[in-house]
């Protein structure tokens, strides 16, 4: 039902846009009818191009997002779990985090050109702290018992890490991944439109500087298409990972 | 705070060794390949019309023949490739006269190599146009006293051609209003009304058209006749340690151009390779002149107005800028 609903409405969305060109409530020239959009789609599809600048657009994506959901984890449990750590950085951490992304393209270019590594200098730094900040909130979550309890049974800092923080911590940095994977996609099509590394966000921008309106509308809906599929994929990931954990423990009663 | 750099730093690196497998075209610049061995060579570009012959001679092979294998690279704008060019990213890149005279103001080391396109030097048959909608009272560049011109990039080639216009039509060049705004925004910008005129390249001078938009005037025309409008440039970096590329890149680069001026009909065909221009439209469009010469009268004419119009605070050295 629920799916049905999502679909009805996403139709009506598709039905609208249809509809406004049509009347003349704007030029179609400038925003084209979904049915122009949607055959653009469809000659787009059979061209080679296209599948290869998909596949570059996810393997940027995924690569950032698994660097940063690396050094987001590991660097947030360190710093966590060492309390002058957490004092010493907190303030640079929230001078850093609100810098956006996006003001770091001419460094990145300087040092990178137009390349794949200058989009993921982008992607890290805005997912980064996406991750970071929910793993050092979980591992600040931390139960005081369980934390003594561990302390009286002398776990060592390996089991200690395994066994108190990394259970408390991990509903938080799934949450840290769900948000960074939305905000890496966002940053790598950015990065390939402003900056040119390939991609689809390169194909939007050469559509855009060709005069190409129902093309360039053509990718974007696909960026919206995988930003769709990579939240439902990061849901079902939560769903498995926690599947212990009340949240998602159905039968169980919060 | 130390250690947080230390992470930024960590985090950074980790992010170059990822991007030395994945990334394309970064590193040195090219050094002298073994004999025999084709030199692999950067060249930034821009998705437009005036690149055309790059592609030409790339695909007939004008640069192969010279051992050099030709990896185009498509950026947004001439903002990205100069700092490409500068530190090596790019062994080439493609600019605007006005971007490169600016960037010597500025004593960034590039040098001019090789001629890139110039304007047809026919007034109302140039592939750029200085234009207004069907309907509107402006009938020539000196009605624009106070209104609103749309340019792609504001202080560069289009500030200095644009005002050179309305100069030559006997109106006040600084009365005119600049706004910023990207080419493929300005046709529904003119539509709607935001702004009083366009300057548009092709494709879109011919989308104005084709909406009833109206030429006031070829303002490159105006500039100077057959006005060198961009070019291939180079770091001094590169001319001082291989001067033997640079000069077989220059001779690929004037055959790509002579190739491109006398065969229109493969350098429109080649357009659609490399832009996402609709095949109809590409048939319409006109094309840039391609000379394999720069037209140095025409950059000094450029510098001249530049100063002028206070773009340049001092005289531009334009033989200088010519490797």
């Amino acid at each position: 039902m629920r799916v049905l609903l999502g679909l009805a409405g996403l139709v009506a969305f598709g039905a609208l846009l249809e509809v406004v060109p049509r009347i003349g409530l704007v030029s179609p020239d400038f925003a084209p009818p979904t049915s122009r959009i949607a055959a653009a789609l469809g000659d787009q599809v059979r061209e080679e191009q296209f599948w290869v600048a998909l596949l570059d657009t996810l393997r940027t994506w995924a690569l950032g997002l698994v660097i940063a959901v690396l050094a987001g984890v590991v660097i947030g449990v360190l710093v966590g779990s060492v309390p002058v750590l957490r004092t010493l950085t907190a303030s640079t951490i929230e001078f850093l985090r609100p810098i956006p992304s996006v003001a770091l393209i001419p460094l990145a270019v300087l040092l990178y050109g137009s390349t794949v590594t200058s989009t993921l200098i982008l992607v890290v730094y805005a997912s980064f702290w996406q991750v970071l900040v929910q793993v050092l909130y979980g591992v600040a979550d931390v139960d005081p018992v369980a934390r003594d309890t561990a302390r009286s049974y002398r776990l060592g800092p390996v089991a200690t890490v395994r066994y108190l923080i990394w259970p408390t911590t991990l509903p938080y940095a799934v949450t840290g991944v769900r948000l960074a994977a939305s905000v890496a996609l966002i940053l790598t099509i950015t990065g390939e439109l402003i900056i040119g590394s390939p991609g689809l966000g390169k194909d939007i921008a050469i559509a855009q500087a060709s005069g190409a309106v129902p093309q360039m509308y053509a990718l974007v809906v696909v960026t919206g298409l995988i930003g769709v599929l990579a939240n439902l994929a990061t849901r079902s990931a939560e769903r498995q990972v926690l599947a212990w954990h009340p949240s998602v423990r159905a039968e169980v009663p919060v | 705070m130390r250690r947080k750099l230390a992470v930024l730093f960590t985090t950074l690196l980790a992010v170059t060794a990822c991007g030395a497998n994945t990334g394309s075209g970064g590193g040195a610049p090219a050094s002298s390949a073994p004999p025999g061995q084709p030199e692999k060579v950067v060249v930034g570009v821009i998705p437009i019309l005036d690149v055309a012959p790059i592609y030409l001679g790339k695909q007939k092979g004008f640069f192969t023949k010279r051992n050099i294998e030709l990896d185009l690279q498509l950026a947004q704008g001439g903002a990205a490739i100069v700092p490409a060019v500068v530190s090596g990213q790019y062994q080439f890149g493609f600019s605007n006269m006005v971007s490169l005279l600016l960037a010597q103001s500025r004593n960034v080391p590039i040098k001019v190599v090789s001629n890139g396109n110039n304007s047809t030097g026919e007034d109302g048959k140039d592939f750029a146009a200085l234009m207004v909608k069907g309907d509107s009272p402006i009938r020539t560049a000196a009605d624009l006293a106070g209104k609103k011109v749309a340019a792609n990039t504001l202080k560069n080639i289009v500030d200095t051609s644009v005002r050179q216009s309305i100069r030559k039509a006997g109106g006040d060049p600084t009365q005119v209003q600049f706004v910023e705004m990207g080419f493929p925004q300005q046709p529904a910008a003119l539509q709607s009304g935001q702004v009083d005129a366009v300057f548009v390249v092709e494709p879109f001078q011919e989308q104005v058209l084709s909406q009833g938009g109206r030429k006031i005037a070829s303002s490159y025309v105006d500039v100077a006749p057959q006005l060198t409008v961009a070019s291939y440039f180079a770091s001094n970096q590169l001319i001082g340690q291989n001067p033997d590329l640079v000069k077989r890149f220059t001779e690929a680069m004037q055959e790509s151009l002579a190739y491109a001026d006398s065969h229109p009909d493969e350098a429109r065909q080649i357009i659609g390779t490399y832009t996402q221009i609709a095949p109809d439209v590409i048939a319409k469009v006109t094309l840039p002149k391609f000379p394999a010469a720069v037209n140095k009268d025409s950059v000094q004419k450029l510098a001249d107005l530049a100063l002028q119009d206070k773009l340049l605070d001092k005289p531009a050295d334009v033989n200088a800028l010519f490797l």
